[in-house]
């Protein structure tokens, strides 16, 4: 018995039905094709004849390879007519925010050197494993609100990361909101110090620092708004169908929930055809895969119905290059059914 | 010269009252503001500490959060890192309360 199961509104009809999405965010576990996916998306958009920037947030980024570029610390590259793509080099722009800092110490205090303990810090920063992220998620703040594409679609980091990545903003918010809290007090306190005593106020300083601190939560909180904004947002999970992959995105949907970041959809790849299992001479070892396939299509039928924007089978050839990311896009935006048994 | 001298007195009487005035705001300020100001600045010694260590806190080896963001806030808080790693580390033990 075969049964045809295609999405319940694919990802043309979802774009369609949701015209505010201006951001498209693709997670999920490593190695299902998220870079796939998101250049797949990117390329069908563009076509559309809308400007986008597909941006890679992965640490092991593979839009280079899918593209067959140089994209990887180059910038936002044109790619083809209204598509770039965007895959930071992380270290070199911790490199450069950390020459930024240094410079600014010299001009501010007209410093030939830099004072050994404070150089130690900021070398030393750099092998904190966070300032990866962080410089990561700098970067997609400053793409997001330069506001040049009309789409701006994030191949996220695998699962684990991603949720760290989102709830990053959270912790780093409140973090901000707490030392703004203390600065003013302290303010406060100097103020109180200068009337009462005439002494020197030192508020020129105060509001230079509260204005960093504003800046830093100004971006922290366009990451928090816009990852839970479903007018403008539309995060999609990728799964295929096995068991791990399937766990885990029940996992994701639980935990992205508890953020309050709704998942627009899941999108089922590298599904292996209904109709090779049926043809002569495929060796037992494929078709078991079929079968296996088969039964977790099944599960994933009943428990994401709803959310299933697309089924991408397994190509013939891997998904490298314009002609492959165009025919991976035909796919996901035209008529993504597939047969089950 | 008996001139002069006369008037360096005059000039001398204004400026004594003067110092007799800035003498007595001087006692009310100690009796009436010099505690509350103290304090005022040592809760705001205090509040800045505590700005340090939870920005800059990995100076000292307590890694509080990424320091991608303390970079930001580090050319701000250069001149006065010496006192605040002083402060902080200084060792206290019963006889600082006796001196």
């Amino acid at each position: 018995m075969t049964t045809a199961v295609s999405a319940t509104q694919n990802m043309g009809l979802y774009l369609a039905s949701n015209p505010g999405v201006k951001y498209i965010l693709f997670g999920g576990k490593g190695g299902l094709g998220k870079t796939t996916l998101s250049a797949a998306t990117s390329y069908w958009l563009a076509k559309q004849g809308k400007k986008v920037c597909v941006f890679s947030t992965d640490p092991q980024a593979s839009l280079t390879d899918i593209f067959e570029r140089k994209i990887f610390g180059q910038g936002e590259v044109e790619i083809a007519k209204n598509l770039y793509a965007l895959e930071i080099d992380a270290d070199k722009r911790i490199a450069e925010y950390q020459n930024e800092i240094r410079q600014k110490i010299r001009d501010m205090y007209k410093m030939e050197t830099i004072p050994e303990e404070v150089e130690d810090y900021i070398n030393s920063s750099s092998a904190e494993p966070a300032m990866a992220e962080s410089a990561t998620f700098d970067a997609m703040v400053e793409l997001m609100t330069s506001g040049r594409y009309d789409y701006y679609v994030f191949d996220m980091m695998p699962h684990g990361h991603a949720i760290r990545f989102l709830g990053m903003a959270d912790i780093l918010d409140q973090w901000v909101a707490k030392i703004m809290e203390v600065r003013k007090k302290a303010g406060e306190y100097k103020e109180s110090a200068s009337v009462l005593g005439s002494q020197k106020g030192g508020l020129a300083q105060e509001d230079y620092v509260l204005k960093e601190l504003e800046f830093i939560r100004d971006r922290l909180d366009f990451v928090s708004n816009m990852v839970r904004d479903k007018t403008h947002t539309a995060f999609f999970y990728v799964l295929i169908p096995e068991l791990m992959p399937i766990l885990d995105t029940r996992k994701a949907l639980e935990m992205f929930r508890a953020f309050d970041v709704t998942v627009s959809g899941v999108v089922v790849n590298q599904v292996y055809p209904q109709e090779l299992r049926d043809s002569g001479g495929v060796p037992d070892f494929l078709k078991h895969k079929i079968d296996s396939q088969q039964e977790y299509l099944g599960q994933i039928k009943g428990e994401f119905a709803d959310l299933i924007r697309g089924v991408v089978p397994m190509l013939d050839r891997e998904p490298k290059g314009l002609e492959m990311i165009g025919r991976v896009a035909g796919i996901l935006f035209g008529d993504s059914g597939v047969f089950l048994r | 010269m008996s001139v002069m001298r006369g008037a360096e007195k005059k000039e001398g009487e204004p400026k004594k009252e003067r110092e007799i005035i800035k003498a007595a705001k001087g006692v009310m300020y100690g009796m009436a503001l010099h505690g509350m100001v103290t304090y005022a600045l040592r809760l705001r010694m205090h509040m800045e500490n505590l700005f340090m260590l939870i920005t800059m806190g990995d100076m000292l080896g307590v890694p509080v959060l990424p320091p991608y963001y303390s970079l930001r806030l580090l050319p701000y808080a250069v001149p006065y890192l010496k006192t605040w790693k002083q402060t902080l580390l200084r060792d206290r033990d019963i006889t600082d309360s006796l001196y």
